[in-house]
């Protein structure tokens, strides 16, 4: 992963480089990787897991805890890396949690309903989705309507449609909660359950794709500076279009996952997870590429987040503190990475500038 | 380093003699990371004076007007007066009454009206109920900008108003308040403008000078600086080379000054000395406002576009490079690729690598490292099996970094960390490693300084030796007469006139623009 030089970050406000900084003044790669500014999330992370560990003695540490947080925040996981491409081309998604219901409630109706058999069930689930990113893309790109409006708009229309198919009752059946449907969930490899081998997957797919090939650079061209990238023959558009199929099929992986993982398929199981896939994908951003979306950083955020939000459980906090430590969390993370609020001088000077 | 160097200069030093300065700085040193950005300057501006501040990019200008404006603090150890009086340099507010300033960016919003954006600094007149009283505003808003001469709608959105109007609402913004003394700080002012506006900007700052306030005028345009100045200081390095009065200096004298070494300013390219076979031909090109413009470029041959703002001088190279945003008619070749014409409205997939007008919005990405930058329009060409072949990119970006003198700290270095000449040498060599035997240039040096804008000038004389025909559009003479060997005049959309060889004079182009 590239790095810039110590130096460069030192006036990364500044606009002029006076002199050109000595190569023995670099600070070595190792140091850079591991600054607070470049991986702050870890750091706060291990606190949190040091302070539940004192607060909640004998339960918390546990190998149990470690992997039921690993299990649970899977499928956020994938949620969160599915809007992490739009984000990079600076479209929002907001469609992602309709489209993951609605993947969720098709497999379960095809699986449980028709005799039709698991696999033909997961294509045509992952077909709607196919179908929803088209309807995106159409919105935003086909339309030029804004994206964050569209899809919030394209959502709507989504949950009508499940609620008029599904009269809101889940979809229930045996073949739902056992293999091979719900091996596709509760298989379990040395005590994690294959969503998250997804995840990782999934995040190391992502990661490639943004960070080493020529669409990820032009997926963030688009997204910093959409005109200056169209004159340099990046096709805007159709990035922009591409990356609203991705994030709706990764969408309909993760209502597979979960319907599976559940053994039902509710007509509201992508609910919660909107607010939290964004709030992992903003903090994420923070982490690793200073400023930029990016794949590894947000599964570093959903780990925070789901630790904080296990032990607070554990610790048998009111049920609201979740939410306020999710909300302070991402407050804090974007307010000391926007650069306004001061940070202890040692601190700083190792951050990553991320204007 | 820069600072043992002796300059010799015939004009005397000047005296702080007469009156006590209104503003006085001493000491002041800025540094960022191990960078410092300036030593020890120390800056005088007498009561009444234009006193110009120039340097090339990187030299510290633009870091001593945000330290003076309280945008950076200094290191410790400088110390600033205003007429007389120690002020700290480092808080903000204390200052505002009598030290006001004119960013290069005027700071408008360009949505609202002259009169919104000048209640935005000024708060908006109240009647008694407590609604806005739109006839007192109004009324104040002709009278501070009628002051200057200008007759503008102060009710439409400044996005419509001319570049100049847009610097006139925002100085009469500065001077909201204003009881005479003080001094206007104004960064740059006409970067922006069109050569034909910059002459009412100057008649501008003199009446303000009149009123009694000093100013402190940045700019990279050497003429502007002998019309209006009384003094000029020097930076070079973050350090102060001089102050000298600007009538004992010559244009020579003062950019030796800036750039540390003899300057020839009256260059003059040769033409090929055959007529070369075409490199790009245009017929009858309609966009936006052209009308119908035809044109060959040779091989080796840099052709110059000139015109007034509406004339399609702005418009051309983007049609011709498959980048303008409208509808688009008429028909072009490349004679080294195909014989065939391409007709314009139907494909724009012979494109030619463009230097666009605006390096911020349309050049760079500002979020992007150097090497992002340089390398984005030929990602594809860099590609391994399915990842970038990044040791490739990286000798690529690397030897351009070479060829180019760009000073930057690394091909990492975010572009923002980079001076706008450096960043604009970013932008050129892009157009270059595309290898294209046409290049289309739009406002190459606009925000680059003297030594920046001599070694651009001898990249484009270098390309055309090499048989690339360059296309070069600018509101600035001085790109016109020190590059090209022909230029295109352009007026209402379509040639008015031909310049070529000894015939390109300032004299001669801004005649044929306004067609006089």
């Amino acid at each position: 992963m590239s790095t810039d030089t110590a130096a460069a970050h030192a006036s990364a406000s500044e606009r002029h480089v006076v002199t050109r900084p000595r190569a023995a003044r670099r600070t070595p790669q190792w140091r850079r990787a591991l600054s607070f500014g470049n991986i702050g999330a870890v750091y706060v992370w291990l606190l949190i897991i040091l302070a539940f560990t004192v607060w909640v003695p004998g339960t918390f540490a546990t190998r149990t805890t470690f992997e039921q947080i690993l299990n649970n925040n899977a499928v956020t996981g994938l949620i969160a890396l599915s809007v992490v491409i739009p984000l990079a081309a600076r479209v929002f998604d907001l469609s992602v949690a309709f489209t993951m219901t609605l993947s969720g409630v098709t497999v379960a109706h095809f699986a449980a309903q028709t005799g039709v058999g698991v696999a033909p069930a997961v294509g045509i689930a992952l077909g709607v989705a196919l179908l929803i990113g088209v309807l995106n893309g159409f919105v935003v790109v086909g339309l030029g309507v804004d994206s964050f409006i569209a899809t919030l708009a394209t959502g709507s229309l989504i949950k009508a449609f499940i609620t008029m198919v599904t009269n809101d009752q889940s979809i229930t059946g045996v073949q739902l909660l056992r293999p091979p449907f719900s091996s596709i969930a509760q298989t379990d490899v040395a005590g994690l359950t294959l969503p998250v081998l997804y995840l990782l997957v999934t995040a190391g797919a992502i990661w490639f794709v943004l960070e080493r090939t020529a669409t990820g650079r032009r997926l963030y061209a688009t997204g910093f500076n959409p005109d200056a990238a169209r004159l340099q023959r990046v096709a805007t558009d159709r990035l922009r279009f591409l990356s609203l199929i991705t994030s709706a099929l990764l969408a309909g992986v993760a209502g597979i996952v979960f319907t599976s993982a559940i053994g039902s398929g509710s007509p509201t199981a992508g609910d919660p997870y909107l607010l939290a896939a964004y709030a992992a994908a903003f903090l994420g951003a923070t982490q690793l590429r200073g400023g930029r979306f990016n794949a590894w950083g947000t599964v570093i955020a959903v780990l925070l987040l789901g630790t904080g939000t296990t032990g607070l459980s554990l610790a048998s906090t009111p049920q609201w503190s979740t939410s306020v430590f999710t909300g302070i969390v991402l407050i804090v993370a974007l307010a000391v990475t926007s650069g306004r609020v001061r940070v202890p001088q040692r601190m700083r000077r190792r951050a990553v500038a991320t204007d | 380093m820069l600072g043992e160097m002796e300059v010799a200069i015939a004009a005397p030093e000047t005296q702080p003699a007469g009156p006590p300065p209104v503003l006085r700085l001493e000491r002041l040193s800025k540094t960022f990371g191990g960078t410092r950005a300036l030593r020890d300057v120390t800056l005088e501006i007498a009561p009444g004076e234009v006193h110009a501040l120039v340097g090339q990019n990187g030299c510290g200008k633009s870091t001593l007007i945000k330290t003076l404006a309280g945008y950076h603090a200094p290191d410790p150890g400088a110390l600033a007066w205003l007429d007389g009086e120690r002020f700290e340099l480092s808080g903000v507010g204390d200052r505002h009454d009598r030290l006001r300033f004119v960013h290069q960016d005027l700071g408008l919003v360009t949505e609202l009206s002259a009169v919104d954006n000048l209640a935005l600094s000024r708060g908006y007149a109240r009647t008694r109920l407590g609604s806005i009283d739109w006839a007192q505003q109004e009324r104040t808003a002709r009278a501070l900008i009628g002051r200057f001469g200008m007759d503008i709608d102060v009710h439409r959105p400044l996005k419509e108003a001319t570049p100049v109007e847009c610097t006139v609402v925002a100085i009469a913004a500065a001077l909201e308040g204003w009881t005479g003394g003080g001094v206007l700080v104004l960064d740059e002012p006409t970067a922006v403008l069109p050569h034909t506006e910059v002459e009412r900007l100057l008649e501008i700052v003199r009446e303000v000078r009149r009123g009694g306030t000093s100013v402190l005028y940045v700019s990279h345009r050497m003429n502007e600086i002998f019309d209006i100045a009384d003094r000029v200081t020097v930076l070079r390095g973050g350090r102060v080379i001089g102050t000298r009065d600007v009538a004992h200096l010559t244009p020579q004298a003062l950019a030796t000054m800036m750039v540390g070494e003899d300057v020839d300013l009256s260059v003059r390219r040769e033409a090929p000395s055959t007529a070369r076979p075409a490199a790009l031909e245009a017929r009858d090109v309609r966009a936006g406002v052209l009308r119908g413009v035809s044109l060959a470029v040779g091989e080796g041959e840099v052709l110059g576009i000139a015109g007034l703002p509406g004339s399609g001088r702005e418009t051309l190279p983007y049609a011709l490079a498959g980048a303008w945003p409208g509808p688009v008619s008429g028909a072009m070749r490349l004679p080294a690729q195909s014989d065939a014409w391409t007709d314009l409205a139907e494909d724009d997939t012979a494109r030619i690598p463009l230097v666009p007008a605006n390096r911020t919005t349309e050049g760079v990405i500002g979020a992007f490292s150097v090497k992002e930058n340089l390398t984005l329009p030929m990602l594809g060409r860099l590609r391994g099996r399915a990842a970038l072949a990044r040791r490739r990119e990286d000798d690529l970006v690397d030897g351009w970094i070479d060829r180019l003198g760009i000073r930057a700290a690394g091909s990492d270095a975010p572009i923002t960390t980079l001076s706008g000449g450096n960043q604009q040498k970013v932008v050129m060599a892009r157009c270059l490693a595309l290898g294209s035997q046409v290049l289309a240039l739009c406002e190459p040096t606009a925000g680059v300084d003297v030594g920046t804008r001599m070694q651009l000038y001898d990249l484009v004389a270098e390309q055309a030796r090499a048989g690339v025909g360059v296309l070069v559009s600018s509101s600035d003479e001085g790109d016109l007469i020190g590059m090209c060997t022909r230029v295109l005049v352009l007026r209402h959309g379509v040639v008015a006139t031909e310049l070529t060889g000894d015939q390109i004079t300032e004299p001669n182009l801004l005649h044929a623009m306004e067609g006089s």
